[in-house]
């Protein structure tokens, strides 16, 4: 669907000549002749104006009746006045009336001083009040939510906050209740507003009536500054704006980048900065000492950690975890590669994958963005669960949906919360991507006239799908328009044949002619946050920077810990990684950290891999102290700025990388943040040029600069002739074990006071019907085992979970399902 | 004496069932609309002059042109919402005829190509409802509802939706957003429901004595139709009248006749002895009218000039025993209760006029609140989403400015009951308990 | 002399008569949040749920079904319980929050428990002219604290030609004088049809012209 092409238009303003764009509402319009308008409900990022708060009312000549200008669009040759005697009464008028309930309690206000009712009433109310009757007064501040707290005799009924949970978290908890006068905000029968994006609320309230719990009476803001960074606690990477006091981050708040999240952020996004400042944070070096770790001096940890390391020469490993910057995971292959003389670095969870796929599916013909999501024909969710993996990605999916009417189809094993918006749903078996994908291509060769239906029949058995649903799915597919955008998650290309269903994945894209089309495209989900970054940056055994090939390939995650085990490899390097936690295969990890001699570990909490295992510990820089860049997984890069000093004794990570390399005898050059970022964009040739000046606030998409010519051509990007898999194993009454990462696993969630409560437990999620044969029922603690191992959860049902599979959660402190082996587990009742 | 297009026979025994109404020529206006094209029945609707009978009294054929050609999905909806305080006009033709409205219907659907249809009834009209459903029942084992209805290629649905209880829903906007399963807020216009409407297409809304007169403007003929009433407001119209008259009820009239013809020689004026003091022209929401209004013509344009309206054509009569400050509570009141709460002027207007009529009326006011209260209706007028905040601010606007002395005289009297009483010996306690209450 | 301490319930401020039902209530933080009911753990009975369903057939979006669905549900338990909202929720895919904030707009949408028989009495300008304020009253009296009834004052009812009136479990009654009053107490008491000569649903026109024919 092609983006709406903007025309200018000319109209006055108050005597004023100004060109706007067409068909933009008079409220925006205005403010390209520097004529601000008030509003109050108006908030373009929720869609359609509602006119309700009539704060807006203009005169515009030809009309008799003064008109809402958040609703009237811009037209040429409008005559338009603001200052007008009727439009001065009006005015007038509306602040009067929202004033007679409204308790005026600025001073003990957490919204005073940034209040737009205050603002709005100083610049625009007549200054006084006829309203002699008592004002309404309740109880406050109440509940909503841990996270928010409501104060109903501040609220002026705007709609925005229930205008949000409806049309853009589409999560309709938030309602109004009642009529008129009596009108209030409201759940349902006193039910908390516990959604992944409730905290948005708070940052749209006009007033003080919704406020933060974790905020509340925090600071003033004549006491506090902003500072603009990225969130990098997924892969979405949302743009921010911490709010710092005294070298403290009180609060997040969006910064509006409609080409990253749309102005929302995801309560996790907005909350999850209480980590910054807990006490389970590392603030200190420390050093295992007598099997306990103790807090030691920078000189001695780094000392430990240089002579230990020069002592395994060549036979380290070294994982770099999603949230390392661009700069740090150069650096760390750098150390590896340059220093200690391995080729045993990683930053994937799923396994190796070959070079070329690499650049296949890496590569800028190939790529969509964000929001092409919006403005596509057709969007597919392939094996990835948007709210959970990158969060803000969910709500730009569901606008598109709504607001163009883009067709969506969701492809997953486990119900996504996306299918209630999708056209079309089709399930296959946990980990059965690349039989689906086969099945998927040859449907749209029969949808193409090709006589293939047999084999689709066979290929979508094997993946445990429908084949009417893989055949509706490729129509949908082939004749909703020619931008098709498919996002899939890393887990595709996870596992022992990731190779194979990478090489499908492209097959369709071929088919489907999304290569070389603006608008269409691939958009992966990675499983860490910068995982484009740091495979652009080198950090794969198989690539250099730039995915330049390397002398000679080294082991990936899984073959390290199979070599630490072994004993072939004696020491690991974990950069923002804790492997029992990040990684699948528990077990062999568990394994590999008790063999290895030596384990440096950069972190900045305690998890339980790092606490028991961890030799030497580098406090990591939390996400607010951290200088560098990441890379967006439609290629933007994004610049982090310092928003508050380094805590306790953190040190930059650059730095200390830089330091043990020294120490190590090797200069790697760098000397500042900034020296790190010229050396890896010198050293990517898809960079070449990129300054941190050009990044700016909004960052920069790689792939739609000149330099990304430079992009190193695969070999071949398809189709390639593919064997069909081996099909899904049959349950013969046990069950596929699906896994899933909860957007609340994560140790940041963990620490965070307001946010704990959403820390996941486990869970076995079944369908009702298997739920009934194996005689359980929501809320049962069962056993779930495969070849000994077993993992202790508490039943829930789900009405739309595919027969025959049940769904664990990864990613938590206990119980996690990385340590079943599956593919086929049993559930029996503890 | 009017001749009688709607009432026409209208306490027949069986009316409302098929055989009889068809019996007395129902259903014709249908099959001759159906043997015309579109064009021509929309030719006609605007030939008749017809104007809305819900209360804003737009020519029902314009409407009907308005809505676009073409093959999507457009709708009909009947607005049978009839909550207008005065109101009760459409209620008895439901009830008595209900085959009027659905023939009506289906030709105005025909019109407009309308392939879903749907009549908004009050939820409080249960019996109205349950003879609605039967007579939509008959209609459909007729073939007259469904597909390809007798031959003509037009098919449509048409259900009966019930309400539950809110005013606002009589307004079109408000009553499409209920009818899609939502509160019923009024919406911003534009769009309006010629363009996007139910679900976002097209849709025709009309009342109930609209769509029921349609049946016979196809039968006579537009031209034949707009010879009645007067060039303005053509036609005949169902007027309820009630409050302190001796007769109240529906009368069928022809437009343009005096409204003391109405009050006094149908409804049978005022009670013994009593005399009209104000009468509302056309329900709760129109400006009140005085007895010197009495002679004027009762049709849309007159009612206008006289600095009201016709609205949904249902006049209030108040005789000369009732206070001025109690009927303005009552409105205001009424007008608090039913406000959606969306737009800010209707929601906290309407309350803060309540409760300073209450003040007035406890005696705990001066003349300069109602100053205040003047100019806070005139801050409600215009400036609304929608009409009702407007509904409330022009009855009682034109209240204090025609009765201003009586509110006065209310203030000052009450004033001095309120004085009488502080100074009678009371104990503090139950001083604090009676200005609570 | 002592000055007694002020109790802010004693203010008449802090008691003014605009105190709404849920202004004052906060979350109950132990529940979890309530989506859209799972039907996997949402027992809905077959006939609400069948009469749902046919509602939900008549328009082309569900969500069009949600006040017959509220009305089934109320005819069902007697109000608009919350176990009733999640199950008609359920069927309709829509969340319960979404359901009581469309039932607590609309009048006839009972949210919290109420008496089985109810009693509208019209109290708007017509019927007030002619009398309801006391009729109302007066019902009130009658009625008394049974809590089998539900007696309501009720804007227009479209009958002003039978006032003053009142909707008596849907069947529309008028002019009521006040001493009918007991017998229609009593007969709805009874289960006995409310007033039978008084039903509008006899009642003839008035209009002279029409009359004269029929």
């Amino acid at each position: 669907m092609p983006r709406p092409e903007t025309r200018m238009v000319t109209l006055s303003i108050d005597g004023r000549e100004v060109t706007a764009p067409e068909n933009v509402m008079l409220v925006d319009g205005a403010k390209y002749g520097d004529v601000e308008i008030p509003v109050f409900c108006y908030e373009p990022k929720l869609g359609a104006p509602v006119g309700a708060c009539r704060m807006c009312l203009v005169e515009i000549e030809g009309i008799p009746k003064l008109q809402t200008a958040c609703s009237t669009p811009v037209k040429d040759g409008m005559v338009v006045h603001t200052q007008t005697a009727r439009v001065h009464a009006a005015q007038e008028a509306i602040v009067e009336f929202l004033l007679i309930n409204h308790p005026l309690d600025c001073p003990v206000c957490d919204k005073g001083g940034e209040c737009p009712l205050q603002d709005i009433s100083f610049g625009w109310g007549g200054g006084r009040s006829r309203f002699i009757e008592p004002k309404r007064h309740f109880q406050k501040p109440l509940a909503l939510s841990p996270l928010i707290a409501i104060d109903r005799e501040r609220c002026i009924l705007c709609y925005r906050c229930v205008r949000f949970s409806q049309e853009i978290a589409e999560d309709y908890q938030l309602v109004l209740q009642e009529r008129a006068a009596h009108t209030f905000v409201a759940t349902f029968d006193g039910h908390p507003y516990v959604a992944p994006f409730s905290g948005n609320i708070i940052e749209l309230c006009p007033v003080g009536a919704l406020t933060s719990q974790p905020y509340r009476f925090r600071a003033r803001p004549w006491d506090i500054e902003g500072s603009g960074s990225v969130c990098t606690l997924c892969p979405a990477q949302c743009n921010v704006n911490f709010t710092v006091r005294d070298e403290r981050v009180l609060r997040v708040l969006a910064r509006d980048h409609a080409e990253v999240d749309d102005g929302w952020l995801c309560d996790k996004g907005r909350f999850a900065y209480q980590a910054v400042h807990v006490d389970e944070r590392i603030t200190r070096p420390m050093i295992r000492d007598g099997g306990e770790l103790r807090p030691v001096s920078w000189e001695r940890a780094l000392e430990h950690a240089a002579s230990a390391l020069g002592r395994a020469q060549a036979r380290v490993g070294a994982i770099a975890g999603g949230e390392t910057t661009n700069e740090e995971g150069f650096l760390l292959q750098r150390l590896v590669r340059e220093v200690l003389l391995s080729n045993d670095v990683d930053s994937r969870a799923g396994g190796s994958l070959s070079l070329d796929l690499h650049r296949a599916l890496g590569a800028p013909a190939a790529q969509a963005t964000v929001s092409d999501l919006e403005f596509a024909d057709a969007v597919l969710v392939l094996d990835c669960e948007p709210v959970d993996d990158a969060p803000i990605l969910d709500l730009r999916i569901r606008k598109g949906v709504r607001r163009r009417r883009v067709e969506l189809a969701v492809a997953t094993s486990r119900p996504s919360s996306l299918d209630p918006n999708a056209r079309l749903r089709v399930r296959f078996a946990p980990g059965c991507a690349e039989a689906f994908l086969l099945a998927l291509e040859a449907a749209i060769g029969t949808a193409a006239g090709e006589p293939r239906r047999e084999e689709v029949a066979r290929l979508a058995q094997a993946a445990g799908a429908d084949a009417g649903a893989v055949h509706a799915l490729a129509d949908l597919l082939t004749t909703s328009g020619d931008d098709v955008v498919v996002l899939w998650g890393e887990r595709v290309t996870g596992g022992e044949r990731g190779e194979y269903a990478g090489r499908a994945l492209l097959n369709v894209a071929g088919r489907l002619g999304l290569r070389d089309r603006d608008g269409a495209g691939l958009l992966c989900v990675p499983a860490g946050t910068n995982g484009r970054g740091l495979a652009e940056a080198g950090v794969l055994p198989n690539a250099g920077p730039g995915l330049s090939e390397v002398e000679e390939a080294g082991r990936d995650a899984a073959g390290i810990a199979a070599a630490v085990a072994a004993g072939d490899l004696v020491a690991l390097y974990l950069l923002h990684t804790d492997p029992l936690r990040d990684l699948p295969n528990r077990g062999a990890w568990e394994a590999a950290l008790d063999r290895a001699s030596l384990v440096v570990a950069h972190a900045a909490f305690l998890t339980e891999g790092i606490r028991a295992h961890a030799d030497v510990v580098f406090p990591a820089e939390s996400y607010a102290e951290k200088e560098g860049t990441v890379t967006h997984p439609d290629g933007r890069l994004q610049r982090l700025r310092p928003a508050i000093g380094h805590q306790g004794e953190t040190r930059a990570e650059w730095q200390v990388l830089a330091e043990l390399a020294r120490r190590l005898g090797r200069d790697l050059g760098v000397h500042t943040g900034p020296m790190a970022t010229d050396q890896l964009v010198a050293a990517v040739p898809f960079y070449a040029g990129i300054t941190l000046d050009e990044l700016g606030g909004k960052g920069l998409r790689w792939p739609a600069r000149e330099a990304a010519s430079a992009f190193p051509a695969p070999a071949t990007a398809g189709p390639f002739e593919l064997e069909p898999p081996a099909p899904a194993p049959a349950p013969n009454g046990r069950l596929r074990l699906g896994t899933f990462r909860s957007i609340w696993a994560a140790p940041e969630v963990e620490v965070s006071p307001a946010l704990k409560f959403l820390h996941p437990r486990q869970r076995a999620e079944l369908s009702p019907a298997d739920a009934q044969r194996l005689k359980l029922f929501p809320g049962d603690r069962v056993t779930v085992g495969s070849d000994g191992h077993s993992v202790s959860a508490i039943v829930a049902l789900r009405d739309g979970a595919p027969e025959g599979t049940v769904f664990l959660e990864t990613a938590i402190p206990e119980d996690s399902a990385s340590l079943l082996e599956g593919p086929l587990v049993e559930v029996r009742k503890a | 004496m009017t001749q009688l297009i709607l009432f026409k026979d209208i306490d027949e025994p069986g009316l409302a069932t098929l055989e009889v109404y068809q019996r007395r020529g129902g259903y014709e206006g249908m099959r001759k609309a159906l043997g015309m094209s579109r064009d021509q029945l929309i030719a006609e609707l605007e030939a008749s002059g017809l104007r809305g009978r819900g209360g804003a009294g737009f020519s029902m054929g314009k409407k009907a042109s308005f809505i676009p050609k073409g093959t999507m999905d457009k709708y009909l909806v009947c607005n049978a919402d009839e909550s207008e305080p005065g109101t009760f006009k459409d209620r008895e033709l439901m009830q008595k005829c209900p085959h009027m409205l659905i023939e009506g219907m289906i030709i105005a659907a025909y019109a407009v190509g309308a392939n879903r249809a749907f009549i908004y009834i009050r939820g409080e009209y249960e019996l109205q409802a349950q003879i609605l459903e039967r007579a939509l029942e008959e209609a459909r084992g007729q073939g007259y509802i469904g597909e390809d209805i007798l031959g003509s290629g037009h098919s449509m649905t048409l259900w009966l939706h019930r309400g539950a209880g809110a005013y606002i829903c009589g307004e079109e906007t408000a009553l499409l957003d209920s009818l899609e399963g939502k509160r019923g807020n009024p919406r911003l216009k534009p769009p309006f429901p010629a363009n996007q409407g139910l679900f976002q297409g097209p849709t025709l809304i009309n009342n109930v004595e609209t769509l029921a007169t349609v049946p016979h403007i196809i039968r006579m003929g537009g031209e034949e139709y707009a010879k009645l009433g007067t060039p303005g407001s053509t036609g005949t119209k169902l007027v309820s009248v009630s409050g302190n008259v001796r007769n109240p009820g529906n009368f069928e009239i022809e437009l343009g006749t005096p409204a003391r013809e109405i009050i006094y020689g149908l409804a049978g004026g005022p009670h013994e002895g009593r005399e009209v003091k104000f009468w509302f022209p056309g329900g709760s929401s129109s400006p009140v009218l005085l007895p010197k209004d009495l002679d004027l013509p009762y049709d849309f344009d007159s009612m206008a000039k006289a600095g009201s309206m016709l609205g949904s054509g249902a006049i209030i009569v108040i005789d000369d025993a009732n206070s001025v400050v109690d009927v303005a509570l009552k409105t205001a009141k009424f007008y608090r209760h039913e406000s959606c709460g969306k737009c800010t002027p209707c929601r906290e207007g309407t309350n803060w006029t309540v409760r300073m009529l209450e003040r007035i009326d406890s005696g705990e006011a001066t003349p300069m609140d109602l100053d205040i209260m003047a100019s806070v209706q005139e801050q409600i007028i215009g400036n609304c989403l929608c009409v009702l905040g407007d509904a409330m601010a022009m009855p009682v606007g034109s209240m204090i400015a025609k009765f201003r002395e009586e509110f006065e005289a209310h203030i000052e009297a009450a004033r001095e009951r309120n004085d009488a009483l502080t100074t009678a010996v009371a104990p503090p306690e139950a001083l604090i308990q009676g200005a609570v209450a | 002399m002592t000055i007694d301490p002020i109790d802010p319930r004693r203010v008449p401020r802090f008691d003014h008569g605009s105190r709404v039902p849920g202004w004052d209530e906060a979350v109950d933080l132990t529940k979890d949040p309530a989506e859209v009911p799972d039907p996997a753990t949402t027992p809905v009975p077959d006939d609400l749920r069948a009469a749902i369903e046919a509602h939900i057939a008549k328009y082309p979006e569900r969500r069009s079904a949600t006040v017959p669905a509220l009305r089934e549900v109320q005819e069902r338990y007697g109000w608009c319980t919350p176990e009733g909202i999640e199950q008609a929720a359920c069927v309709l895919r829509l969340t319960p929050a979404y359901l009581i904030s469309v039932a607590t707009f609309y009048d006839m949408l009972e949210t919290r428990p109420v008496g089985r028989n109810t009693i509208y009495v019209c109290t708007n300008i017509s019927c007030s002219l002619c009398g309801a304020d006391e009729l109302y009253t007066t019902v009130r009296d009658e009625v008394g604290d049974d809590p089998e009834f539900n007696v309501r004052s009720f804007e227009c009812l479209g009958a002003c030609d039978i006032a003053p009136m009142a909707s008596v479990n849907g069947t529309y009654v008028g002019p009521i004088s006040l001493d009918e009053v007991p017998t229609l107490v009593q007969q709805v008491r009874d289960g006995a049809e409310p007033l039978p000569d008084k039903q509008l649903a006899r009642r003839r026109s008035v209009d002279p012209n029409a009359a004269s024919r029929s």
